[in-house]
């Protein structure tokens, strides 16, 4: 089953056992991708990192 | 049917500084009860109700309050009061959703909403209890991340007392004063954390010191100086390591450290996060993940249940501990969906399985 990184195009094969959600990294160009979807395949880039203050 | 709106309003008209929450927890428990989970304070005085069966899933939030009255009320959709965000709001949307999972027969798990008490206090009572209670695969921290948010971490903290005592002198001798030492040794720390956070640009990874309090006095044969100083520590440091460092810059000084909290921070790929995620999407929003720079009950649990953690929660964090703490009714309503998708995606990943625990 294969994707393309919507960051670099670069064709990823998902292994398997892929599961929706789950996080991947882009073996062309590092980026992190969110599997958020299997049928058909497609990826997002992952959700950002950021920072608050609180608690 | 419970009404979320209604239960939190409820939450929050009923004062529950720290050490204060018994009236909030006995309500929680009958509430909880009327909708049919088993329920009960427990010894260290949190809030339990307990739904389904399989493996724990805990749901881990906290009933009190730091003090200062905000009066509960509604404006332009925003419920207003102490605790609105931190964390009232979070645990009524626990409740709500895993009611709305057990009225349809959907529960992941054995679900534990615990109420915890004195989250707000450094003692952490409640969590230090849940921690040798429960054994889950997967735990959900209530504070407040905003409904499209996952929280993955919290920073550390130090804090330290310190105390400088000397015979008094003349102002104009040769000696520094205990004053000067006090600050001398303020100003050494600060300078220590801005070497450490030189090219470190995000806050999670800093050393962020905070001068708490400071007075100094005379009786004319004594003069003393105080400070109690506060530092947020980034997962690379220790609290022990940052103690024995200060401890090499006190200028004489007595050193008390206490409340010592490591930093905590969550895996990313797990399946509780893409229950989540996938929660979020349904919903119509954006995930994100975020990672905040004060403390919760996820540093206490998150290194022993050594489980998928993340901390959720309808409003906004920079309201806490404010007089203008609300939550958006909305997204209140919204998180509560959040809950209830990811929640029940977790039953189909097969969270009893094992699966969350990945």
């Amino acid at each position: 089953m294969n994707a393309t990184c919507p960051e670099c195009d670069a064709e990823i094969t998902l292994p398997a056992g892929t599961v929706e959600g789950e996080i991947l990294t882009c073996p062309d160009c590092a980026a992190e991708l969110e599997v958020i979807s299997l049928d058909p395949p497609e990826l997002a880039l992952a959700p950002q990192v950021g920072e608050d203050w609180g608690e | 049917m419970i009404d979320p709106v209604a239960l939190l309003t409820h939450m929050l008209d009923i004062p529950s500084v720290s050490t204060q929450e018994a009236h909030l927890a006995r309500f929680l428990v009958a509430q909880m009860s009327r909708l049919g989970f088993e329920s009960f304070v427990d010894d260290a005085g949190n809030a339990v109700g307990i739904a389904g069966s399989g493996p724990d899933i805990v749901l881990l939030g906290h009933i009190d309050t730091v003090a200062g009255h905000v009066p509960v009320r509604v404006e332009g959709g925003r419920l207003y009061g102490r605790g609105a965000v931190d964390a009232k709001g979070p645990f009524a949307a626990f409740i709500c959703a895993a009611a709305r999972l057990a009225g349809s027969k959907a529960l992941p798990g054995r679900l534990v909403l615990i109420g915890a008490v004195e989250e707000e206090a450094a003692s952490s009572k409640g969590a230090k209890y849940a921690v040798t209670r429960y054994n889950p695969v997967a735990c959900v921290i209530g504070e407040p991340s905003g409904w499209d948010r996952l929280t993955l971490g919290y920073k550390g903290r130090l804090l330290v007392d310190g105390i400088w005592k000397q015979p008094a002198a003349h102002s104009a001798g040769r000696e520094p004063s205990a004053a000067e030492r006090a600050v001398a040794c303020w100003n050494a720390i600060v300078d220590h954390c801005t070497a450490y956070n030189d090219g470190r640009a995000r806050l999670f990874d800093q050393l962020l010191p905070s001068l708490r309090a400071i007075r100094s006095w005379s009786d004319g044969l004594t003069e003393q100086a105080e400070w109690t100083v506060g530092v947020r520590l980034p997962p690379a440091i220790s609290p022990d390591t940052l103690a024995t460092t200060i401890t090499g810059l006190a200028h004489g000084g007595m050193l008390q450290f206490h409340d010592l909290c490591p930093a905590y921070q969550a895996e990313k790929n797990t399946p509780l996060v893409r229950a989540f995620l996938k929660g979020i999407r349904v919903a119509g929003g954006h995930p994100g993940f975020v990672l905040k720079t004060g403390t919760s009950d996820m540093n206490v649990v998150g290194p022993v249940w050594q489980c998928p953690i993340l901390a959720y929660g309808p409003g906004d964090s920079n309201l806490d501990h404010t007089p203008d703490e609300h939550v958006v009714i909305e997204e209140f309503l919204r998180a509560i969906d959040v809950l209830a998708i990811a929640l029940r995606s977790l039953e189909e990943q097969d969270a009893g399985g094992g699966g969350a625990r990945a």
